[in-house]
């Protein structure tokens, strides 16, 4: 047959011819209908003369193209053909009114095959010459393109060719000898045209006889026949490429030798002869690959086949749980192959299963082929960066709820991955079903597949809703799996489906488990202990409250599963996930001494950058999150040290796996680029970044601006924060100041208030509306933050205040900055007395009038500067020095040289100057100074 | 007429100048000088004996890069003219700069300078500080380039070698010329005029205590330098050690040399022939020093600014202490 020389040459076809194979399944029902208005059109065509006169036309143009097709002259073959198309658009009215004329589709679909078969024969293209290959590349592109707006037609035409046609009737006789004479390799492109029509035509007519003449055949006789089939099967889809040209010669002897059989013995049913059709299509890989080209003809027969199949089968009489296996493994035969019809092995799976279930043959054998199902769909996408269609998507799970049903219903189901193909029970029904399969992975795929849709969905459109709120049909086959693997499955297994369970769980913030802490505050204190008390008496009823587990607190599921696995886990990637989502949980509800204390006791610190990617990111989630619950909880120190290394890259988005930055595309190409597009959280899961930058820079702006106060002279001061810095700065070169408009704006206003220790214009500018609904209001107890935040502000103020303003002092009344701040008397206390302890501020308490006596011991800003300068001085003192060594040829340094009087001088001088200095560094705030004595 | 006049050692000559001069160098500054932005513009004037009498002056209009085509070379000229025709002293005497605390010492000044200096030996600059007049008192300075300077930037040898021949040192760069300022005869008399209408005041404007402000802006800008300074040392440094090393290096390859030479003679064989020894180790790149001796200038400029006020301020402090125990 002609199909024997297409090859397909590349993969992206595949993927297009994907959409078609969806597309063509309708294109199959239409076939009726359309087959009617065909017959009707024929006997129309002679009465009426406008029509006639076009269709004359067409029929004329339609003749050239088929010599020139004769003779391939590709050139003359484009031009007639484009001739044609317009023509067509000519007569497109009349189209209208009485439907494509079937002659029309006939030569599309021809000429579509033909080129096609041009395209593939190498050596033939190499022999035309230089205007027909380039005509030929042209037309193939066009007619593909064209034949596109006729796909239903054409696969109508292919399904069941016309015959009214009078060149039909031409093309009809040499038909055995074309297919005889493609062996020969040399076939003439007209017996390729003849040859496909007809073949589909034949075995359609044999299809009517068949279900004319009954049933005659038994369903034992056809498994002979499958027998028969199958070894030849299996040996030459392994077959490699190098071998195909002789392969291709047997095969295609076994075709013809199937044909002539089929001429001869018409009794057998036609279904079967279908069957056998579609067995050597399975066998021969090019044969498939030309249909992936563009053979439609070959796909929609296998759709009808599809159809035909369950019928057959029911007709079989005696089915079995043999030959139902039998079924079974022969589709699965196909499955994974280049072309297999993946829609319509997933069609024949689930007629199997009504088949199997009509027929009442057990639940081991149901179970058995709905995991195939399950397996087929998820195969349904060749390529596992492609995300599988949402409704396919939905069918599998539903397949896997109806699995899990089954399972649940019937207790003497055994699963599972390592139970041999052999061993398997399926029939035996007093026995215990064993069916080799894994649910645990299923269901891991589904869920995988689930976050590939969602990343693949936009996050902003109503679709990304609809899918989401299949999430909670997810969460319930997971949870469905998960009482049903505890009772059932190994460790490994529950501690992987438990992972699952948290995975979904640890990100989402439990509303009511808050409002229910909300309520119970008033009465204990000790939230923790409460929960674990809560937790005991769960752990208990936990086999009743299971069902309800939707009411169960978060924490308590979380906890307990984590627990399970940090026991139970053996492999260190299970349990690292399970730790960083049970820290995530923690934080996420507030609980920052839980989870900080787990995040220590983890040592995941130290050696996270041995994980792999996906677990980094969920670090730096679970980090984030942890850095942006102290910040909740006051501890402004820890927020900022968590957030730090985030926040200082300046890529939180990519660490995030929130997004792709742009500025890396030189860096990585685009197989790396798509890798990590797989990696990207699902947008449901993301932390706002605005939120965390913000928390970052306020975190940074408590921390920095006192210590900036506090460092003014100092010429080695640190930055606590750069990018905060850069803020600033960025602030600063701005010529025109208005009123702040983004958050970062913000921020920075809020800093330049503070250090002027004027907390009211930074309360104003941090806790305003604009900020408000940009970031505060996203907290889930948004008040009690915005009350921690404005103490923080006051108190962080107070000590900015006193650094800057101390020095104009003698003595300041606490009552005074009490009122100034808006702090009652014992924090001001406190704060001060930090600082004298600290020996950050130079003064000491007066106990009785409450006052802050100073004691002035600050440098002024000149000392400072002397300071400097002197240190610097004395830099370029021991320099020169250096220079002067090495013109003495003295390499000892300056230290040997005591005996030269002339530097004794000068080194007394720097003596005064350290022990000036150690003077000094008493009085310098912190301290810090004493590292640069061991210059001296 | 009023004339500034400038004294020169050898070579006579004071400068004298004009109170004309002295105004007119003033408004251009507070026009459009503003912070550590420098005015600059050419004296006018003529060699009289031995003195050098400054009697007028322009300024250099203020130009930015937009108007790159601007050609200051032909607007001196133009305006030079013009002033003849008015009959005024047309020739090129030197010409002046403001300063921002006593930062002048810089590679351009001594470029432009020295430029002066070669095509008119008796140029002078005149630095003027508004920063110090507003304290209270004139500070105009003349300088001119020492001969010694004046040689090695003719040779352009700022090697350490070539500087060391010279033997110069950031002391001997410049040399300050006295000016005398010198007024009509009715000027002077204007002059004490106005100094009995002028309020108390205006007049006590020195006697202002405050020096903070002033001496840590001078710290700054020493420390910049001494920082600067520090930088060039360290060049230095590495330049003199890769030398030795390099020095090192030639000797031992000398040596050994020597030595094979001395076997092969012992044998019998004819001696290597002697290679370039130069080509073998280039010397390093010496560090230029100019800009060094310039900082130290500058440094050495600053040093004195800064003595000369805390000398001021701490009388003018004892004096508030004095009066300060007699109220």
């Amino acid at each position: 047959m002609s199909r024997f020389f297409a090859r397909s040459d590349s993969e992206s076809e595949e993927s297009s011819s994907d959409d078609e194979i969806t597309d063509k399944a309708p294109g199959a029902t239409f076939k009726q209908s359309l087959l009617l208005s065909d017959d009707e059109e024929d006997t129309k065509r002679v009465v009426r003369s406008a029509k006639d006169k076009r269709f004359e036309e067409l029929t004329n143009l339609i003749k050239t193209i088929r010599n020139a097709m004769k003779i391939r002259d590709m050139s003359k073959c484009l031009e007639e053909f484009e001739q044609l198309c317009r023509a067509f658009l000519k007569s497109k009215n009349i189209v209208d009114k009485e439907g494509i004329p079937p002659f029309y589709i006939r030569l599309l679909a021809d000429l579509e095959d033909y080129l096609n078969q041009l395209w593939e024969d190498k050596e033939g293209k190499k022999k035309m010459n230089k205007n027909n290959a380039k005509a030929l590349s042209t037309l193939r592109q066009k007619i593909r393109k064209y034949n596109r707006d006729f796909e239903s037609e054409i696969a109508a035409y292919k399904e069941n060719p016309q015959e009214s046609a009078d060149e039909e009737e031409e093309e009809k006789e040499p038909e055995d000898s074309g297919s005889s004479s493609d062996s020969e390799g040399e076939v003439s492109s007209k017996s390729f045209l003849k040859k496909k029509p007809e073949a589909p035509s034949e075995a359609t007519k044999f299809l009517k006889t068949a279900k004319g003449s009954g049933d005659e055949s038994s369903s034992s006789d056809e498994d002979d026949d499958d027998g028969d089939w199958s070894p030849s099967d299996t040996g030459s889809s392994s077959e490699t490429s190098d071998k195909e040209e002789e392969n291709a010669l047997k095969r295609k002897r076994l075709v013809t030798f199937l044909k002539v059989q089929r001429a001869q013995d018409t009794e057998k049913p036609g279904v079967r002869k279908e069957e056998r059709k579609k067995k050597p299509k399975q066998k021969e890989q090019i044969e498939e690959e030309a249909e992936e080209e563009g053979g439609w003809e070959k796909v929609n027969r296998g759709v009808p086949l599809v159809k035909e199949k369950p019928k057959m089968f029911a007709k079989g009489t005696e089915i079995n749980t043999a030959v139902v296996v039998k079924k079974l493994n022969e589709i699965l035969q196909a499955r994974g192959k280049k072309g297999t019809d993946r829609a319509a092995q997933i069609e024949l799976f689930h007629a199997l299963a009504a088949i199997a279930a009509e027929n009442n043959l057990g639940q081991g054998i149901l179970v058995k082929i709905k995991f195939n199902i399950i397996a087929s769909l998820y195969d349904y996408n060749p390529n596992l960066a492609a995300f599988m269609k949402p409704d396919m998507w939905k069918k599998c799970l539903d397949c896997i709820d109806e699995l899990l049903d089954i399972l649940f219903e019937h207790n003497n189901i055994f699963i599972g991955e390592n139970i041999a193909e052999d061993s398997e029970n399926l029939a035996v029904s007093d026995q215990p079903f064993r069916v080799r399969g894994c649910i645990l992975t299923l269901v891991e795929r589904m869920d995988e597949e689930f976050t590939k849709i969602m990343q693949n969905t936009d996050p902003h459109s109503q679709e990304y809703v609809d899918n989401l709120k299949d999430e909670g049909r997810v969460c319930g086959i997971v949870d469905r799996l998960l009482t049903y693997l505890e009772n059932k499955g190994s460790t490994e297994e529950i501690c992987r489906v438990y992972l699952r369970r948290i995975m979904h769980t640890y990100y989402k913030f439990d509303y009511k488990a808050h409002r229910r802490s909300l309520g119970l505050q008033g009465e204990t204190k000790s939230e923790q202990d409460q929960e674990e008390s809560k937790e005991e008496s769960k752990e208990e009823s936990k086999e009743e409250s299971k069902g309800e587990s939707e009411g169960e607190d978060s924490a308590v599921i979380m906890d307990r599963l984590c627990k399970f696995i940090y026991a139970k886990d053996r492999t260190d990637r299970i349990r690292t996930c399970a730790i960083l989502c049970h820290i995530y949980h923690h934080a996420l509800h507030s609980r920052w001494y839980q989870a900080r204390d787990l995040m220590l006791m983890s040592h995941l610190q130290d050696n996270i950058q041995h994980a792999d990617p996906p677990v980094q990111i969920l670090y730096n989630r679970t980090m984030v999150q942890l850095g942006i619950c102290a910040f909740r909880q006051g501890m402004i120190k820890d927020a900022h040290n968590a957030l730090l290394d985030i926040q200082s890259s300046g890529r939180a988005k990519e660490l995030l796996g929130q997004g792709l930055l742009m500025r890396n595309m030189q860096e990585r190409n685009a197989e790396q680029e798509k890798i990590e597009k797989r990696r990207q959280v699902p947008f449901h899961m993301h932390i706002n970044l605005e939120l965390l930058e913000c928390v970052y820079l306020v975190s940074a702006m408590l921390l920095e601006i006192p210590y900036m106060a506090a460092h003014e002279f100092d010429a080695r001061r640190r930055m606590i924060s750069k990018q905060f810095h850069h803020q600033l700065r960025v602030g600063e070169r701005q010529p025109l100041l208005g009123p702040p408009e983004s958050m970062r704006e913000h921020v920075v206003a809020a800093s330049k208030a503070m250090k002027m220790g004027d907390w009211r214009t930074c309360h104003s500018f941090i806790i305003n509306e604009k900020m408000n609904s940009k970031v505060w209001d996203l907290f889930p107890e948004a008040q009690r933050v915005r009350e921690m935040l404005v103490r923080k502000i006051q108190e962080e103020s107070l000590r900015t205040y006193l650094f800057t303003y101390s020095s104009v002092y003698d003595s300041i009344s606490m009552a005074t900055l009490s009122e100034m701040f808006e702090l009652e008397m014992p924090t001001v206390h406190s704060i001060i007395s930090k600082m004298i302890i600290n020996e950050e501020l130079m003064a000491s308490l007066d106990q009785p009038t409450q006052t802050v006596v100073m004691h002035r011991t600050e440098p002024t800003s000149l000392q400072n500067m002397a300071l400097q300068l002197a240190e610097k001085l004395g830099n370029l003192v021991e320099n020169n020095e250096r220079v002067f060594d090495l013109k003495q040829g003295v390499y000892g340094g300056y230290f040997n040289r005591d005996q030269k009087g002339g530097y004794q001088q000068k080194q007394s001088y720097q003596r005064d100057q350290k022990s000036y200095q150690q003077k000094q560094s008493g009085y310098q705030r912190g301290g810090y100074r004493n590292q640069n004595q061991g210059n001296y | 007429m009023f004339l500034i006049f400038s004294k020169l050692k050898k070579k006579t000559m004071d400068v004298y100048t004009t109170n004309l001069v002295v105004l007119k160098i003033i408004k251009h500054y507070q026009e459009e000088g503003q912070g550590s932005e420098v005015v600059q513009g050419v004296l006018l004037g003529l060699v009289v004996d031995d003195r050098l009498e400054i009697t007028n002056c322009f300024p250099f209009p203020q130009h930015t890069e937009d108007d790159a085509d601007f050609d200051e070379v032909q607007y001196q000229m133009e305006m030079m003219r013009s002033l003849r025709h008015v009959n005024i002293d047309h020739l090129h005497v030197g010409w002046y700069q403001s300063t921002y605390y006593g930062s002048f010492v810089s590679r351009a000044l001594l470029d432009s300078q020295f430029s002066y200096q070669h095509a008119i030996e008796e140029s002078v600059v005149l630095i003027y500080d508004p920063i110090k007049t507003a304290q209270g008192s004139l500070s105009l300075k003349a300088y001119r380039l020492t001969p010694k300077l004046m040689e090695i930037c003719k040779e352009k040898d700022f090697t350490p070698e070539g500087l060391k021949k010279a033997n110069i040192g950031f002391e001997q760069m410049f040399e300050e010329v006295p000016i005398v300022i010198k007024n009509s005869h009715l000027i002077n008399v204007l002059m004490w005029e106005l100094e009995d209408k002028s309020t108390v005041a205006d007049k006590h404007e020195l006697l202002n205590l405050s020096s903070s402000n002033h001496l840590e802006k001078s710290l700054q800008l020493l420390m910049d330098r001494v920082d600067d300074m520090s930088q060039d040392i360290v060049k230095y440094n590495t330049y003199s050690r890769n030398l030795s090393k390099q020095q090192q290096q030639k000797h031992q390859y000398l040596q050994r040399r020597q030595q094979e030479n001395a076997q092969r003679q012992s044998r019998g064989e004819p001696p290597l022939p002697e290679e370039d020894i130069s080509k073998l180790f280039k010397p390093p790149q010496p560090p230029p020093r100019m800009d060094t001796l310039l900082i130290a200038g500058q440094i050495n400029n600053y040093c004195q600014n800064v003595k000369e006020f805390t000398s001021q301020n701490l009388g003018k402090l004892f004096m508030a202490e004095a009066l300060q125990g007699h109220n």
